[in-house]
């Protein structure tokens, strides 16, 4: 377990972070390929920490979570309310903004 | 109370009966007790003026006070105040009482209109006579600009009193845009003296070239106001309106107020010669010229008319004579015995129901008064000795003896024998001869329409003896003396009576009158100005309207436009798809990073 494969795999996780978001329909899923970049930031965070010595990138680490759980609650009460107006929750619905 | 007191009592009242009238409209409205207002202030006005008179008589005098009009750093670049001297004093009295007459006249002749025009009438005539007092006692040319304009205005209005009339909206519009090119000459006249001078004084002028440009500008206004040839044809026009209107602005004092800014502006007219020749050649075209005209009209106010352009045309002449007492002195008592006729020729008009002469005939017998006044009037006109307008129209001939050319002098004498050959056509078609149909109907107005004409008629009779009291007023020379002038102007004015009485007793014709009427009806001047109306104002009208609309609202349309296209062509930029958001912050992101690695 070094560093690099920590990088690796917080690089894997943004792709496909990336490649969800730009590909998926349905709300839940786009708000999974957040969920996933976000993490692989988070993963970046507590390796660099782990690896280079000191608690402040684990510590930093606890905080995003904690606020990324409040971002998913606002992200679900969206799907939420989405669901609610079309009977569905994928997003392109939701494009009412444009007209 | 102080002159000063007295002279802005005697301008603002009448403003003061216009503005109750304008503001408590249901007054307006109900027709008489609009009448009452006007009179009330007329009359104070008149009083004032006469308390003016009382006070100058007991010794007092010049009265001048100003006050600064409009602040240019610090200094007052005119000022606005009132000037009571010996040639506005007397206008001032003529003025009010000409007014006052004119105003009961019109109680008993225009009794048949509804309360609202009533009401509307009484208003008009009192903002009228407040313009024509600030014209009257301004000190300075640019507050005389100011009344000018506005008794303009009224004389529209008051021209245009029957508008449902396609004539009357007509003549209106005719007379306000005659009159408004002429005026163009007043307002850059102003504008040379005040870049030349710094101030708006009649008093002086830097030099003769300043002098000249000035007086040339402003006897163009003249030409407008007082109906000169070649700007005459608005006057005519004119008799549109109610006859009592025709009496007080188009006759008496609306137009001389020409003469009356030359009086005034005297000075600067000293300095420059050659305006003083051109007027002297306008005076004397326009009295000829007009006196012919008005031998071939029917209208009996046409004929008036015509003979007031006659007349203002012997004013505008002594004042090119560089005479200015002596047409001031004709400008007063043509005011009267002008007023006179226009009011009797009302008085006919209200009897007989029409404005032709040939429907008139034997009035004398139903109409004894009318004819008395009238009779009284022509006679004054005509220059019988004795009477009003003998004494000013044999000064404003003397004026022109001994001038370099002999001709305008002849010219006057001419028209003065016209004048009195036309005034008789006027009597004996109108109040002699058979009864006519209509005439044998006519009866006299109330005591509201006959006193007037008997107040008028005084002046008329006997206002030239006042002419050398007159003159001392303003520092002129006046003394009547027998020489070969006013010996041949009186024989030329009996000569006109009598030839009139042999022509035209038997129902005979004036000699050239075919040649007259076709200069009448296919006049000239009346349809080169038409032309010009046509093609300069309405041409530059529509070519403006042109810019207006297509050039500068297209503009403003196209930034409109663009605005909208613009946006609504952008708007295809947003697909409201969030994926497409995502992957546009994604990219961003990415190109962010690359950009930061890469450097």
């Amino acid at each position: 377990m070094t560093l690099m494969n920590c990088i690796l795999l917080a690089s894997a996780l943004m792709a496909i972070g990336v490649y969800g978001l730009a590909t998926r329909k349905q709300a839940v899923a786009m708000l999974l390929s957040v969920e996933l970049m976000a993490n692989s930031a988070n993963i970046l965070f507590a390796s660099f920490a782990h690896f280079r010595g000191g608690p402040t990138g684990q510590v930093f680490v606890l905080f995003a979570l904690a606020i990324t759980v409040a971002e998913v609650a606002v992200g679900l009460a969206l799907v939420m309310l989405l669901y609610r107006r079309h009977g569905d929750t994928a997003l392109d619905l939701a494009s009412e903004a444009r007209q | 109370m102080s002159p000063v007191t007295l002279a802005i009592v005697a301008t603002v009242a009448p403003a003061v009966a216009a503005l109750l009238l304008l503001v408590l409209s249901p007054l307006r409205h109900r027709g008489a007790p609009a009448a009452w207002v006007t009179l009330l202030g007329s009359l104070v006005s008149l009083g004032a003026a006469v308390m003016l008179l009382v006070a100058r008589l007991g010794g007092a005098p010049d009265a001048r006070a100003t006050i600064p009009w409009i602040e240019e750093r610090g200094r007052a670049m005119a000022e606005i105040g009132i000037l009571i001297d010996g040639v506005s004093l007397p206008m001032l009295i003529i003025v009010c009482l000409v007014a006052l007459c004119v105003q009961v006249f019109s109680i008993a002749y225009m009794h048949d209109e509804p309360p609202r025009a009533f009401g509307r009438y009484f208003t008009l005539h009192a903002l009228f006579l407040f313009s024509m007092n600030v014209v009257v006692v301004s000190p300075n040319l640019l507050q005389l600009f100011a009344g000018w304009e506005l008794v303009g205005l009224t004389s529209y209005l008051l021209i245009g009193f029957y508008f449902a009339k396609p004539a009357a909206a007509q003549a209106a519009v005719k007379a306000f845009w005659m009159t408004k090119l002429a005026d163009m000459g007043f307002l850059f006249g102003l504008l040379v003296l005040y870049v030349s001078t710094g101030g708006f004084e009649w008093t002086s002028a830097p030099s003769a070239t300043v002098a000249t440009w000035v007086t040339g500008l402003l006897f163009l206004a003249v030409v407008g106001k007082s109906a000169q040839f070649p700007l005459h044809i608005w006057l005519p026009d004119a008799m549109e309106g109610p006859t009592p209107v025709s009496a007080l602005l188009h006759a008496a004092t609306m137009v001389a107020a020409g003469v009356f800014l030359v009086v005034r502006a005297d000075p600067l007219f000293a300095l420059a010669p050659g305006t003083r020749e051109v007027m002297l050649w306008v005076g004397s075209i326009t009295a000829v010229f007009a006196a012919l005209l008005a031998l071939v009209q029917h209208d009996i106010k046409k004929v008036l008319a015509f003979s007031t352009c006659s007349q203002l045309g012997y004013m505008v002449a002594a004042l090119g004579a560089g005479q200015a007492f002596a047409g001031f002195f004709h400008l007063g008592t043509h005011a009267f015995f002008k007023a006179l006729l226009f009011l009797a020729a009302g008085s006919v008009i209200h009897a007989v129901h029409s404005n032709s002469l040939d429907d008139m005939g034997g009035l004398r017998k139903k109409l004894p008064l009318t004819t008395a006044a009238f009779v009284i009037g022509s006679l004054s006109l005509a220059g019988v000795p004795g009477f009003a307008g003998f004494f000013s129209k044999d000064l404003v001939l003397t004026s022109l003896e001994g001038k370099a050319s002999w001709i305008p002098w002849a010219m006057l004498l001419g028209a003065a024998f016209l004048t009195a050959f036309y005034m008789g056509r006027l009597l004996i078609k109108a109040f002699w001869g058979e009864l006519s149909e209509r005439s044998s109907h006519a009866h006299e107005g109330n005591v509201a329409m006959t006193g007037p004409l008997v107040v008028l008629a005084i002046p008329s009779l006997a206002s030239g003896f006042l002419g050398g009291w007159l003159a001392t007023q303003s520092s002129a020379q006046y003394e009547l003396h027998l020489g070969l002038t006013p010996v041949l102007a009186s024989v030329m004015s009996l000569a006109g009576l009598g030839a009139a009485i042999l022509v035209f007793r038997k129902g005979g014709q004036a000699p050239f009158t075919h040649v007259l009427e076709k200069l009448d009806t296919f006049s000239v001047v009346d349809r080169t100005w038409a032309g010009a109306y046509r093609i300069g104002l309405l041409g530059v009208a529509s070519l403006a309207g042109w810019i207006d609309r297509y050039l500068i609202d297209g503009l403003i349309n196209f930034t409109g436009w663009s605005a909208l296209e613009g946006g609504s062509s952008a708007r295809r930029l947003q697909t409201g798809l969030v994926r497409d958001y995502a992957l546009l912050v994604t990219v961003g992101v990415l190109v962010l990073v690359l950009i930061g690695v890469l450097r």
